[in-house]
């Protein structure tokens, strides 16, 4: 478990702030309590100063995991987003997409939002926008990336993707083994 | 009634409460510490180890308990709290003690002339004025005469002779030698710590210039053959912060990486709309509304325009 160096604070703050803008400052500054972001095996953690301070006298290969874990770092240093930071990304939020009933159970497999699926969206969002998805009663459902901005959205054919699917709640069944 | 049984019973656990020593025990209630500096009996000690070890644990804990039952205590929800004395034992600092500064020159001149070091008080008493003031600083000392509004010019003086400006001068010279004095002092300090310091860096070249040619063959260096006495190539160690960082440090940092990343992306964008294509077209509407915007130019595109008619 280490701090974050600068060149992977920034990968990870890009990639949080496609989600969350400037809501971003909110996560570092809590008024609660003192958070911070720890690498342990190429794992990006958001966890408390307290917990943070228990776990340094954990050796490092009897720790498994601590707080929460935001995504990781891919062998090539790209940093991904998992679903165990929805719980933030959700509280946060700038975009939102919710989808109708009968699309949930497609997106929650893993496969894309298209139109048909589509309930409400956030006005203006842009093309490329991190977003986040919830069912039509407001459960946070997972997230992902627009592919067309609203406005381009009205002349689309029902079939065609709205949002290409990054990460849903269903991960948490099916990489189980490997998520935290 | 004969209370003398009860009476030897209670007096007797009373007594077990009071532990006495022949070298009393050390009891440090900051660190809930107990020191017992009695030799061992070793008489009782082979005849029963654990008994022994056991009465003398339960001796120290006893003290150390009847110790922190005499401080004052607080309520509290939880029961009675207690406020721990501040520890008596020193341990051991954790770091080494810092190295003593390497003398400045002046220093070892004045330790060769014996001259002992003599502080010089914040203000001097001034016999003009019949008060304190600064030795140097606002209206210090030092500075005496140069605002002064009548000066003596000496015979033969310049033309543009200025007393004022002489004295700031001389002033001001002394202060940047005392700098250059300083400079050279922190010069010759650096000098002192690293010998030889060229020897050492053509060892550290060509050391670099053995590692580069040891990994410049067709399989970096893997299948080479190995000579005689020839070490393990070390790569470069990485460096981490340590985890134990004030956490309100690494908060700053981590604002200030997102507010630098925040005018990345700004400026990005302003390039984005703005430089990509050869029209702007934003500065063409403003240009041609005259900072109206766009919709004021379709209003007046259908209306003759009322600007020329100037009187």
């Amino acid at each position: 478990m280490r701090p974050l160096t600068e060149e992977e604070s920034k990968l990870v703050f890009a990639k949080l702030a496609n989600f969350i803008g400037k809501n971003l400052i909110q996560l570092i500054d809590r008024p609660d309590e003192p958070y911070c972001f720890r690498l342990h095996r190429d794992r990006v953690y958001y966890v408390s100063e307290a917990s943070m301070r228990l776990a340094i006298s954990v050796a490092r290969p009897n720790l498994v995991s601590l707080g929460t874990c935001f995504g990781k770092f891919t062998k090539s240093g790209k940093f991904k987003l998992q679903i165990t930071a929805l719980d933030y990304l959700a509280q946060y939020a700038k975009y939102k997409v919710w989808i109708k009933p009968n699309g949930e159970m497609p997106f929650l497999y893993g496969n894309h939002v298209l139109k048909a699926h589509l309930g409400r969206i956030t006005e203006d969002t842009p093309e490329h926008q991190g977003v986040v998805v919830y069912s039509m009663n407001d459960i946070p459902l997972g997230f992902g990336v627009t592919a067309r901005s609203t406005v381009d959205t009205r002349k689309l054919d029902p079939t065609a993707i709205l949002v290409f699917h990054q990460a849903d709640v269903g991960e948490y069944l099916r990489d189980e083994e490997t998520l935290f | 009634m004969d209370v003398s049984e009860i009476l030897a019973s209670h007096e007797a656990r009373q007594k077990l409460n009071v532990v006495e020593k022949e070298i009393p025990l050390v009891i440090d209630a900051g660190y809930l510490t107990v020191t017992d500096l009695n030799p061992v009996d070793k008489e009782s000690y082979e005849e029963d180890t654990e008994a022994y070890l056991l009465a003398t644990a339960r001796d120290g804990v006893q003290a150390l308990f009847s110790t922190l039952s005499a401080l004052p205590t607080v309520p509290s929800p939880y029961g009675p709290l207690t406020q721990l004395p501040p520890p008596t034992t020193e341990l051991p600092r954790a770091k080494p003690l810092p190295k003593p500064k390497p003398p400045t020159k002046w220093e070892q001149f004045a330790k060769a002339k014996g001259i002992q070091k003599k502080r010089k008080d914040r203000k001097v008493w001034d016999e003009e004025k019949q008060e304190w003031v600064n030795r140097w600083g606002w209206g210090g000392k030092n500075k005496e005469g140069e605002g002064a509004w009548l000066s003596e010019v000496k015979q033969g003086a310049e033309v543009d002779h200025d007393p004022a400006q002489e004295l700031r001068n001389s002033r001001k010279a002394r202060v940047a030698k005392n700098e250059r004095q300083q400079l050279q002092n922190l010069a010759r300090a650096q000098g002192s710590s690293s010998q030889a310091p060229e020897r050492e860096e053509r060892k550290k070249d060509i050391d670099r210039t053995l590692a580069t040619t040891r990994i410049s063959t067709a399989s970096m260096g893997r299948f080479d053959r190995q000579l005689e006495g020839e070490k393990k190539l070390k790569g470069v160690k990485r460096k981490f912060e340590p985890n134990e960082r004030s956490i309100e440090e690494e908060k700053k940092n981590s604002l200030a990486i997102i507010s630098k990343l925040e005018n990345e992306s700004k400026r990005a964008k302003k390039e984005k709309s703005g430089g990509d294509e050869v029209l702007n077209v934003r500065k063409a509407i403003r240009s041609a509304s005259g900072g109206k915007g766009s919709a004021a130019l379709t209003r007046n595109s259908s209306k003759p325009k009322g600007k020329k008619g100037k009187r």
